[in-house]
Formats: structure tokens, sequence, C-alpha cells
């Protein structure tokens, strides 16, 4: 088609349009340049948010891991105080115990029991250590205190020693109300162990330590039968009472292996709490890397679009200005 | 004789200019008018004998290139279907959330996961149990709230309908008025010219609705039918009928007879598919997002929704709810029955046995739904297992997802995914048919009024007039030369 004619408004639509064009873009850039965020993000990740959403998931599980990590290390670590507290107790005591039963001199006996009973005490109120208000040695249930004083318990256990008449008797009735479960399980208030708990993603850690582990039994039975001995036990024997503070010491000597291996798998738990920590840092962090790798905009390239934006809406003006001054009206 | 001709040719002369500039000054005043067709004299000898006698105005021709405004019409038609699909999806987009957005879908499933992590790590803690029940009110919300959306946008499509037909059908009435008035005119030889402006205006306010094609009927008459096929003006108007049905919810559709199908005149028009007879307007897009793009959007969220129920319905995760009771989320504090799929999205709410605010207690999120006393206060297992449920790679149930075993917070990213993909690629359309619409509107205005031109018109018009009213002069002196003898 010849044109010998070109109509007004062709001209003026094209121009309008070329100025809300630019002007659109000119915003885009903007955006991008102050947000440091790309505009459309769905355009960006080409309609395909399964990895971007993934890794939103990851950063929002990994936030709360460290919640959790910090807490169960927080209890691993005061367990673990509590436990060297109990094995302190139990070493200090042994030789005590043994010095007086070889000294067989009776107040010296009397002497190593009244500190025994006291260090039965302090032994039980650090497995009553509560953390935050929590109960670490009751197990699930954490709102009740463990176990009683050391009152009520040599109390018990009295109840289980009478009728015995020599060293041997007691210490075999001390040992025997220990693995009874209606002896010492019956006093524990707590509840079983706990379960494990999520530490990382697809990792848990297990803190199923109670007062009434296995590996601390053979400790409180040290410490029971040397309280014992102040309890008054076995009156008007002074061999018998030294045999007692014999085997007590001996007892305790002998529980330290158990108290190891206690702590060793306390120990161990720590350590994997730990670990998933610092594994969790660094996934958070390279997350965060690659998430942004995803959804930034480089502001070098924004600003390059906004400039020449801004260039090109410049000439639009001009040419606009131009072309509206260029009428056969103004020069006839 | 020839002095009188020579009068009379003249006096044609001044005439024909002054039409001339009639036509210029009417040009000019509309050449920012949309749709007005610009006017060109034509002009012929005019002869008595054998001889010449001047001139004559045979016709004031009204310039259009028909085969350009159909084009342009097919492609506005083309935009408003497309601005249409467009713009539904945008909302859909928007509605389910972007992963960078505030309240996603997304970002609430991940408060849900961390709030169970946190409170598997403190179990005594209410507050922490209180996150729970909060973070699981929060997924039902996000997912009620894209279901109203969806919902909402059914409704105004159906609403939209209704106004578009209530359109076309004055705009058709319209037209055939138009028609008999143009016949008239035309038979009566009179200019009908700005009957052709107003008729071509009023057709162009409808070309977005449904394409249309534009057929010459001789004597000004025009016929239209759509590009599918259907007849909506020959001789008479069709008429289209619709009923609005006002608020819309997911078990609506046109299959069990809650929403309205398209009638005209009388016989119901297929709305769906290729086959339509007025598909490719933003008529038929109404359709599209009503009874198709919502309704699939409805039911991936619904098969969503049912994974979710599902991973926590059952009896390994909670060993005190009996099978077929509801989990942590119910359908309207009932258990979810397969059959009640539709509409499950926007019906989702945390089992009542947990919730305070529903007279539950919240230590059962930690001891059990279905539990009748609270238990050991430290018990983490049950909300490590709630936490492992929402994780746990299963395959999803209905929806129409791709096979796969995904959890939860994938199936919902592979659902946003969707959409944005065929958000993405509605854009793109977009952007293409607006430049198709743009190039041909702008060749059809370039087909328009041109001050330019018609003030150079206008310059020869003058010289004309002065010429002609020059020969008046002459002649009159000639004729007083004669008269003065």
């Amino acid at each position: 088609m010849t044109m010998i004619s070109l109509g007004d408004m062709a001209q003026s639509t094209m121009l309008r349009r070329q100025n809300t064009a630019l002007k659109a873009d000119m915003q885009a850039a903007a955006n991008e340049l102050t947000t440091g965020k790309v505009a459309d993000i769905g355009r960006a990740v080409r309609g395909d948010f399964s990895a971007l959403a993934a890794m939103d998931a990851s950063l929002a599980r990994l936030g709360a891991y460290r919640g959790a990590t910090t807490e169960a290390g927080m209890m691993a670590g005061v367990m673990q105080t509590a436990l060297g507290t109990i094995s302190g107790l139990a070493t200090g005591l042994a030789s005590g115990l043994l010095t007086a039963a070889a000294a067989a001199q009776p107040a010296q006996v009397d002497a190593a029991g009244a500190e025994a009973r006291q260090r039965l005490g302090s032994a039980l109120s650090a497995l009553n250590t509560r953390l935050a208000d929590r109960a670490i040695f009751s197990g699930t249930q954490t709102d009740r205190t463990p176990l009683p004083d050391a009152d009520t318990l040599l109390t018990a256990v009295e109840t289980a020693t009478t009728g015995a008449v020599s060293g041997a008797d007691v210490e075999a009735a001390v040992t025997a109300w220990f693995a009874d479960p209606a002896g010492f399980a019956a006093l524990y208030q707590g509840g079983p162990a706990r379960s494990a708990q999520p530490i990382a993603p697809d990792e848990t850690a297990t803190l199923d330590f109670t007062a009434t582990d296995p590996g601390l039994r053979s400790t409180l039975a040290g410490l029971v039968m040397g309280a014992l001995l102040d309890r008054g036990a076995l009156p008007g024997q002074p061999n018998a009472r030294a045999d007692l503070a014999q085997r007590a010491g001996g007892a305790l000597i002998a529980s330290a292996s158990d108290r190891i291996m206690v702590a060793a798998r306390l120990g161990s738990v720590e350590a994997r709490i730990e670990q998933a920590s610092t594994r969790n840092a660094a996934e958070t962090s390279a997350l965060q890397i690659a998430r942004l790798g995803v959804v930034a905009a480089d502001p070098y390239e924004a600003a390059a679009r906004l400039e020449a934006a801004a260039t090109q809406l410049q000439s639009l003006y001009t040419i606009t200005a131009r072309l509206s001054r260029l009428s056969l009206v103004d020069y006839i | 004789m020839s002095i009188a001709s020579a009068l009379g040719s003249a006096l044609s002369g001044l005439t024909a200019a002054s039409r001339a500039a009639e036509v210029v000054s009417s040009n000019v005043a509309n050449a920012q008018t949309p749709g007005y067709g610009r006017r060109e004299i034509s002009l012929q000898a005019r002869s008595i004998g054998g001889s010449g006698l001047g001139v004559s105005v045979i016709a004031i021709n009204r310039r259009v290139d028909q085969v350009l405004i159909n084009d342009r019409r097919l492609a506005e038609a083309g935009v408003g279907e497309r601005d249409v699909r467009a713009a539904f999806l945008h909302q859909l987009e928007q509605a389910i959330g972007t992963p960078e957005s505030e309240g996603s879908l997304g970002g609430r499933i991940g408060v849900l996961d961390a709030a169970l992590i946190a409170a598997a790590s403190r179990p005594e803690s209410e507050a922490r149990l209180l996150a729970v029940a909060d973070a699981v009110r929060g997924v039902t919300v996000a997912l009620a709230d894209a279901t109203t959306q969806i919902q909402t946008a059914r409704s105004n499509a159906d609403r939209n309908i209704a106004t578009q037909v209530d359109t076309l059908n004055a705009a058709l009435v319209q037209v055939a008025d138009l028609n008999s008035t143009i016949r008239a005119y035309s038979g009566s030889g009179r200019d009908a010219s700005s009957l052709l402006d107003k008729r071509q205006q009023i057709v162009d306010s409808i070309a977005a609705i449904v394409p249309l094609r534009e057929v010459s009927r001789g004597d000004g008459q025009i016929a239209l039918y759509a590009a599918g096929g259907a007849v909506l003006l020959e001789g008479k108007p069709s008429v289209l009928e619709f009923a609005p049905a006002g608020v819309i919810v997911p078990q609506m559709t046109v299959q069990s007879g809650g929403l309205s199908g398209l009638m005209l005149n009388g016989r119901p028009l297929a709305m769906t598919g290729n086959g339509s007879s007025v598909a490719g307007g933003s008529l038929a897009a109404q359709f599209a997002v009503r009874d198709d793009l919502a309704v699939q959007a409805q039911t991936r969220l619904d098969a969503v929704a049912r994974d979710l129920v599902s991973r926590f319905a059952d009896p390994a995760v909670d060993a005190t709810v009996p099978p077929g009771d509801a989990g942590l989320f119910t359908d309207n504090g009932q258990a979810f029955v397969t059959v009640n799929e539709s509409g499950l999205a926007g019906r989702l709410t945390l089992n009542a046995s947990a919730d305070p605010n529903q007279g539950g207690a919240l230590w059962r999120l930690r001891d059990g739904l279905g539990a009748t006393a609270p238990g050991p206060v430290g018990q983490s297992a049950l909300l490590t297992r709630l936490g492992g449920a929402l994780g746990a790679a299963r395959p999803a149930a209905s929806g129409g997802f791709m096979a796969g075993n995904r959890s939860f917070a994938a199936l919902a990213s592979d659902m946003l995914s969707g959409v944005s993909a065929q958000r993405i690629s509605a854009d793109s359309e977009v952007s293409f048919s607006q430049a198709r619409f743009t190039a041909l509107k702008e060749m059809e205005l370039q087909g328009g009024v041109d001050t330019d031109q018609e003030l150079q018109i206008l310059l020869v018009v003058e010289q004309s007039y002065a010429a002609n009213a020059k020969v008046i002069q002459s002649v009159d002196e000639m004729i007083k030369t004669l008269l003065g003898m």
C-alpha cells in the first residue's frame, strides 16, 4: 500500500504506548534495584517452585532444629554436671570409708557414716536437679521430682535390712532392695525414659537417662550402705560395722566403672547433638546462599536496565515535543 | 448560451469547493474520534448533451479498510480472551502464595513443621503446644482463603458473563436498527457516513467479547457472525440468554445443573472446548475460568487438603484415634470421607478435642487426640510422629498429580508450580496477542485523519474557490460590457 497520509492518532497512540512500556520497564528495574530481589519470582524460576519451596521448607525446619539442639545440648550438659558431682561424691567417700574400716575405731566409723549420709543427700539432690523447671532425671514426668530426700530413702532401706546381723547381710539386703521393683523403683516418682527427639533432618538424640539408671544404682547402693552406719545399723557390733564400712567403700570403688559407662554414653549423645548443631548451621548458610542465587536480582544488571530505560524515555520526550510542534497549521 | 453555461460551471465549482471545505472541516474536527472513517469528496465533470457544464459532487466516500478492521477485531477478541485467563491465573498464584509472599501456603506449612519440632523438644510447654495449634489453624486458613478466592473468581466470571451477554444483545439490536436506517438513507440518496461511523463504533465495542466476522450484504447492510460460526446478526439480531447464579460454591458446575450455560435463540451453545461456536473472546474465557480453570484449581487444592487430612488420620501416627475417625485435621469437625472431597480445602478445621477454642485441651496434641487423661508431660513421641507424618514421602491419592512420592510441602509446591507455569505461558500469550492487536490498531489509525493532508486539501480548495469566484467576476464583467454597448 502506498502511504499518502499518516493518521494523527497513529502517532499519538504510538507515543503513548512507548511511554507506558518504558515506564513499566523502569518501574520493574527500580523495584529490583531497591529490594534486591527479582520482580517476578515465578518467571525467575520458570514456574518451577519445587527447588525454592524445598529450600524454604528446609530453612524453616533448620530454624526449629537450632532451638531443639540448643535445648537438648543444655539438658545433656546439666546431666553430665550432675553425674560428675555424684562421681566426685562417691570417689571422695570411698577412701574415707576404707580408712575408717582399716583403723577399726568405732569413732572413725561413725564419722565416716555421718559423712556418707551427707553425701547421699548431695547425690540425691544432684539427681533431683531441675533445668528450666524440668526435672532432668525424671524421664517423661519432668514435672515431678524423681527421688525423695535421704531420710525417706534410708527409712525404706532400713525396713528391708531389718534382721541383718552382719555386714554381708546388710549388703545383700541393700543390693536386693535396689534391684527389687517394689524397693528402690517404687520410690522413683518420675516416668519412663524420654523417647528420641529430633535434632536434625532424619536424626534424633535420645536423652533416656533417669534416676533409676542401672549404671547409677550401684553407686547409690554404696552411698546408702555407708549412710546406714549413721542410722545406727548393726548396733553393738563394732567389727560388723567396720566390715559394713569396708563393703560400702568397696562397693563405691567397684561402681566407678558403671558411672564412667553412663558418663560415656551421655558424652556420646552430647557429641551427636553438638555435631548436629554444627551441621545444621552449615546447612542453613549453604541454603541461604543458594536461595539468594535464585531470588536475588543482579544490582549491576538492574541499574544498567534502569539507566537504559531512562535514556530511552528522555529521547521519547524529546521526540514527542518535536513531533507535536510539527504541524502544517503553524506554517500557513 | 456559452456565457450562461460558463456562469453555471463556475457556480458548480463554487458549490463543489464549499462541499470540499465542509468535508475537510468535518475530518479535522474528528481527527481524534475513534471509529471515524475519513471522508473524501468524489467529483465528476458534469456534461449535458455532450458539452461540459461544470462539476458535480457524486458522493462523499467514507474511506475505511474493512479487511484491516476485521483483522483488528479478531486480534482484539484474542486479547480479551487471554487477558481474562492470565488475570485469573495471576490471582490464583497470589492466592496460593509464592514463597516470597507473607502468609503463603508453603510458608504456613513451614511454620507448622517448625512448631512441631519445637514442641517435640519441649513437650511440657503450653506455649509450644499452642504454637502447634495456631500453626495448624494457619494452614487451614491458607487453604480456606485460596478456596474463597477461587470461588469468588468463579462468581465474578459468572457476573461478567451476564454483563457481557447483555452488552452483546443490546449492541446487536442497535446494529440491526442502524442497518435499516442506513438502508433508508442510501435509498433516498442521503449521506449515511455518520451512521456508518456509529455502527462501526458499536460493533467495535463488542469485538473483545466475541471474535466477529462482519459480512457486507449490499445496500450498506452488514451481517455479523462469530468466528466460530454462530450467527449473531443476519437481518434480525440473535438473542443470547444467560442466567447468572449469584454466589458459587465448589460443588456447583454446569453438569450438576447449578450453573447456567449459554443459549442462542433458545438453543444451548457448547461453551468449552475448541468446537464452541463463540470461542476465542472474553466471553468464552469467562466460561473457561468459571467451568474449567477454576474448577481444575479447586480440584488440585482439594487433593492437597485431602493428602494433609490423610497424613494425620493414620492410626500409626496417633494410636489413640480409632481407624476411620478424624485426625489432627477434620472436615468441618467430622472425619473426612472420600466422596466429600469437593471443596474440602475450604472446610478444614483443627480437631476440636485439641482446640482450646472449641472446648478441647492442648495436651491432646502431645498425648493423643483420643486420650482421656493427660499422660507424662515430657512425652514427645507423638509430636515427633506428627512432624514425621508431615514430611513423609507418599503418593497423592487424587488431583491428577504426577505419580511419585512427595512430602506435604513438596506436594503444595508442585501445585503452585503448576499454576505458575500456566500463568507464565498465559502472560506470554497476552503479550503476543497484545502486540498483534497494537500493530493492527496502529495500521488502522494510520489510515485515519491526517490534519496535515487535510490542510493541504484546504489550500487547494481555497485556490479553486478563488478561481471560480474570479470566473464569475469575469463573466459578470463580460455581461456588463455586453449590456453597456
